[in-house]
């Protein structure tokens, strides 16, 4: 089987996987208890005025108008008008979408970087202290409960030293201020980025470290580290140019599939500090059923997922052959 | 070296960084900072149905009336006088204030009526059903509107008076645009409002989604200057600005550091201690018109038996649940109209328990059922009259009685609820009752016990309710007895009904009033509810940045404060 008909082969098979989902999101929503007008009523409406929001949302349609509307709807681009911000979710996604990607991807990077660089010289220095030290530290970072650390973090730096602001994205004093550039709002950005990037740092970190570590300490026995030490080569340069780069290649793959993942943002971090991210979109229009923006955030999430594995697919098949048969 | 000179970078970098930290003390006082808890979902005052939105349109669209902060008396506000009804002609007028749009085109008659319009046109829900018996509106000239209705309509004042009303000019565009529409109301709440013109004392300046909403000083404002209702309104400084907090433990560490100058959400009270120390804090306590409740299925047994929901009522222990499970920050209820309602709250209700020692509380609830035919393996009062634990409590027609659940919401969606839940199970168990607290996730409550009618007892709460007791109508008139209709109970009294019926269309107060208190008195004396407890909004300030806010129900957090506050610097020049 040639490449291109593989591609496309796999092609059908992500537009079956993805019109599947779309179901299963429609579905899973309504069977769901509770409807979108009951949290948004008191007794003080009357029953007509229920009706009225319901007719306004369109669920006073039967299920399988909602459904074929909802199709519709998706194959020509349009996810549909949130029933809390009465805006396309397709405008809060994209703008909620940058900030999530700006975070969770800086933080996935640096903490990959940093998990590399401390997991080499960990598989290094094997079963010397400092090997024992970065195994234990990395599992307890991995294992600390995000939002206890988000706020002890926001506690002490924040609020204690008062090196950075408490939480939120930007400061209004900067953005309101008409005299403020780009370059001073940029730093605003980054200012407030600093926190949660270090938590997310702290708490991530440590699997790539393992990962790392595990990798390198099998690539430190292949006969190619035998040959290079006995060429004569330095240790610095036979652990950061020769085995370093073959042991990175699985916190490669795994950053690359937490990139992917990395869009649905993290509903804890984004809620602690504040971050008008996709998470706390996520968790807010699940929690009130607000059908539309939470099926739109939950098929942008599957699309990514399904590119990337198309991605991957490709040049798997792309660099061995027999994939493709 | 190279090495070297990358640390070096990047240190000066994370200087600068952190550097911008000490530059950006954000102290004017000309600005007022305010934390909320959530962000405005929306600028479309129709769509609006979140409290967050609320706080940001309230100061932007104004109503024709407001309540007075000390007597919840309706005052004259875009009105210049209170209506003239002429019973005759089934009509009120209004005389309007001399005020102008933040756009600085007068307002006037004909922002009233087509408001009007708007509203009854697109039936917009929230007002459709206050607007529904307005049969027309006329404006005679600019500053007096005539108000027909259909039928008297005791709703009027307090329901179609206190709606915000909208520019003509601004909103008529709008509405065309949506009348061309397949669907013309969707079209018209899904209209983005970029920069909603007003009346009220603040307009829109920019919305940084997901960040902050910056309102600035409405020049126009007819207010400033003015004395209404005993006050020279202001506002007295420039800016307002919301910020959004994602938890309540960083907003009280935001205010504690002077990040914001008020936290405009219930400081819980875990908090109340810390912040009671802090000598710039100043806590606002204040009543809510709220209901806290215990509802029955009365469709069924157990619950279809008024005497045991009168032994239920001895058994609940108010006292309990305000001092610890509410820390004090609560009141009890005896009726559904919140006891802070003044007007409208009857106050000679029955008092089930109140003020009982727990031993005549069960000793009552035990000759109440067993005068009634329960029976049990083990009675709660031994033969000496002492308390025991009893056993297996038998119906009247001498079949045990099925084990119950009390639904409750989760303690992560309200901790109170559900602690409620848990201790009226062990009130009910001491009695020999098969009683069993369920919390579940609250749309699943809301579906089991409004929607489907699948229930033993639940207990629920409104937090906000309007003044008007109109909703006691709602709650138990038994044409609202059907699958999501508020009568969850299925609380069924034609007595009841004939009284409510005739509340929702006289005119005179003072008559309606005492058809409300024979409305509580019947609900008091069948308990297809069991009011429990109202709780206190706590809020909380920096009293070294504004001072002046006014305390009303619901709170700090109303139109009069953000017209009367100060900056403290400033105060007495």
């Amino acid at each position: 089987m040639g490449l291109r008909r593989f591609v496309l082969r796999r092609l059908v098979e992500i537009v079956v996987i993805f019109f599947v989902i779309m179901t299963v999101l429609f579905v899973l929503f309504r069977l769901a208890p509770g409807d979108p007008v009951a949290r948004m009523v008191d007794p003080s409406m009357t029953p007509e005025d229920a009706r009225l929001l319901m007719e306004s949302m369109g669920l006073d349609q039967p299920l399988w108008t909602q459904y074929l509307y909802y199709l519709k709807n998706v194959a020509t681009g349009n996810l549909g008008i949130s029933f809390h911000y009465g805006e396309p979710v397709s405008r809060i996604l994209m703008n909620r979408l940058p900030n999530t990607i700006l975070l969770f991807t800086t933080a996935i990077v640096l903490s990959a970087l940093l998990g590399v660089f401390l997991g080499k010289i960990a598989a290094w220095r094997r079963e010397e202290r400092i090997d024992t030290l970065m195994t234990i530290g990395a599992l307890f970072c991995n294992t600390l409960f995000l939002p206890w650390l988000a706020l002890i973090m926001i506690w002490f730096f924040a609020y204690w030293v008062g090196w950075f602001p408490i939480t939120g994205m930007i400061s209004p004093q900067v953005w309101i201020d008409p005299s403020a550039g780009p370059i001073r709002k940029t730093l605003d950005v980054l200012h407030h980025m600093a926190l949660p990037l270090m938590t997310l740092i702290v708490t991530h970190f440590g699997s790539y470290l393992l990962v790392m570590r595990s990798s390198m300490l099998d690539t430190l026995k292949d006969d190619y580290i035998i040959t290079a030490r006995a060429k004569g080569l330095d240790e610095k340069t036979i652990r950061d140019h020769h085995a370093a780069p073959n042991a990175a290649l699985p916190v490669v793959t795994s950053v690359g599939l937490s990139l992917a993942f990395s869009i649905n943002g993290g509903a804890l971090t984004e809620t602690v500090f504040s971050w008008p991210g996709i998470g706390r979109e996520l968790v807010f229009s699940v929690s009130h059923s607000d059908y539309p923006l939470a099926q739109a955030a939950f098929l942008l999430i599957a699309i990514v997922v399904l590119m990337a594995n198309l991605v991957v697919d490709v040049l798997y098949a792309y660099l061995d052959p027999r994939i493709r048969y | 070296m190279v090495g070297w000179n990358r640390f070096h970078r990047l240190a000066a970098l994370l200087l600068m960084v952190l550097g911008l930290g000490a530059c950006q003390e954000f102290d004017r006082s000309d600005v007022l900072r305010i934390g909320l808890a959530e962000e405005p979902r929306t600028l479309n005052v129709w769509l609006a149905g979140d409290v967050n939105s609320r706080k940001v349109l309230s100061l932007i669209y104004q109503p024709l009336y407001v309540y007075d902060p000390e007597t919840m008396d309706l005052v004259p506000w875009l009105a210049a006088a209170m209506p003239e009804y002429d019973p005759r002609t089934l009509s009120y007028t209004v005389r309007l204030r001399p005020a102008r749009w933040s756009d600085g085109t007068p307002f006037t008659s004909q922002d009233v009526a087509f408001t009007a319009h708007l509203i009854q046109t697109f039936k917009v829900p929230r007002y459709a059903s206050s607007w529904s018996f307005i049969d027309r509106v006329q404006t005679p000239d600019p500053h007096t509107v005539i108000f027909y209705l259909q039928q008297p309509m005791a709703t009027f004042l307090t329901g179609t008076m206190v709606t915000p009303i909208v520019q003509h000019k601004e909103w008529s565009v709008i509405a065309e645009q949506a009348q061309a529409t397949e669907k013309p109301l969707t079209a018209l709440l899904n209209h983005r409002m970029q920069h909603p013109v007003g009346t009220g004392p603040f307009t829109l300046e920019q919305w940084r989604k997901g960040a902050f909403v910056h309102l600035k000083r409405n020049p126009h404002f007819f207010g400033t200057g003015q004395t209404i209702n005993g006050q020279v309104l202001g506002p007295f400084f420039e800016e307002l600005v919301y910020s959004v907090f994602g938890t309540s433990d960083v907003a009280i560490l935001a205010l504690k550091k002077g990040s914001i100058d008020m936290f405009w959400w219930h400081v819980q009270p875990g908090y109340m201690d810390d912040l009671d120390r802090h000598e710039r804090i100043q806590l606002f306590t204040n009543e809510k018109s709220a209901l806290y409740f215990m509802g029955f299925n009365l469709r069924q047994p157990p619950f279809n038996d008024v005497v045991l929901r009168r032994a239920v009522a001895h058994l609940i222990d108010k006292d309990f649940i305000v001092s610890r499970v509410l820390q004090g920050q609560g009141g009890k209820m005896f009726s559904v109209v919140p006891a802070e309602n003044v007007f409208w709250c009857c106050t000679d209700l029955p008092r089930y328990g109140d003020g009982m020692s727990r031993e005549s509380r069960y000793s009552v609830a035990y000759q109440l059922l067993a005068e009634a035919g329960y029976t049990w393996a083990v009675p709660p009062l031994d033969a000496a009259g002492n308390l025991q634990p009893a056993r297996e409590i038998r119906l009247p027609d001498g079949r045990p009685m099925a084990r119950f659940t009390i639904l409750t919401p989760p303690a992560d969606y309200d901790p109170h609820r559900a602690i409620s839940g848990l201790m009226i199970q062990e009130w009910l168990r001491e009695l020999g009752m098969p009683a069993f607290s369920r919390p579940m996730a609250f749309s699943s409550l809301l579906q089991q016990v409004k929607d489907n009618h699948d229930f033993d007892a639940f207990i629920l709460g409104y937090g906000r309710l309007r003044l008007d007791p109109e909703y006691v109508r709602n709650l138990f008139h038994s044409a609202n007895d059907q699958p999501r209709g508020w009568n969850m109970s299925g609380y069924r009294n034609p007595v009841f009904d004939e009284l409510a019926d005739r509340s929702i269309s006289e005119m005179d107060p003072l008559e309606r009033r005492e058809l409300v208190f024979e409305m509580q008195r019947l609900i008091a004396r069948d308990l297809p509810f069991i009011p429990i407890y109202n709780p206190h909004v706590v809020e909380a300030v920096r009293r070294d940045r504004f001072e002046g806010w006014v305390e009303m129900l619901e709170g700090i957090g109303n139109i009069w404060s953000l017209c009367l506050v100060k900056p403290v610097a400033r105060h007495g020049t």
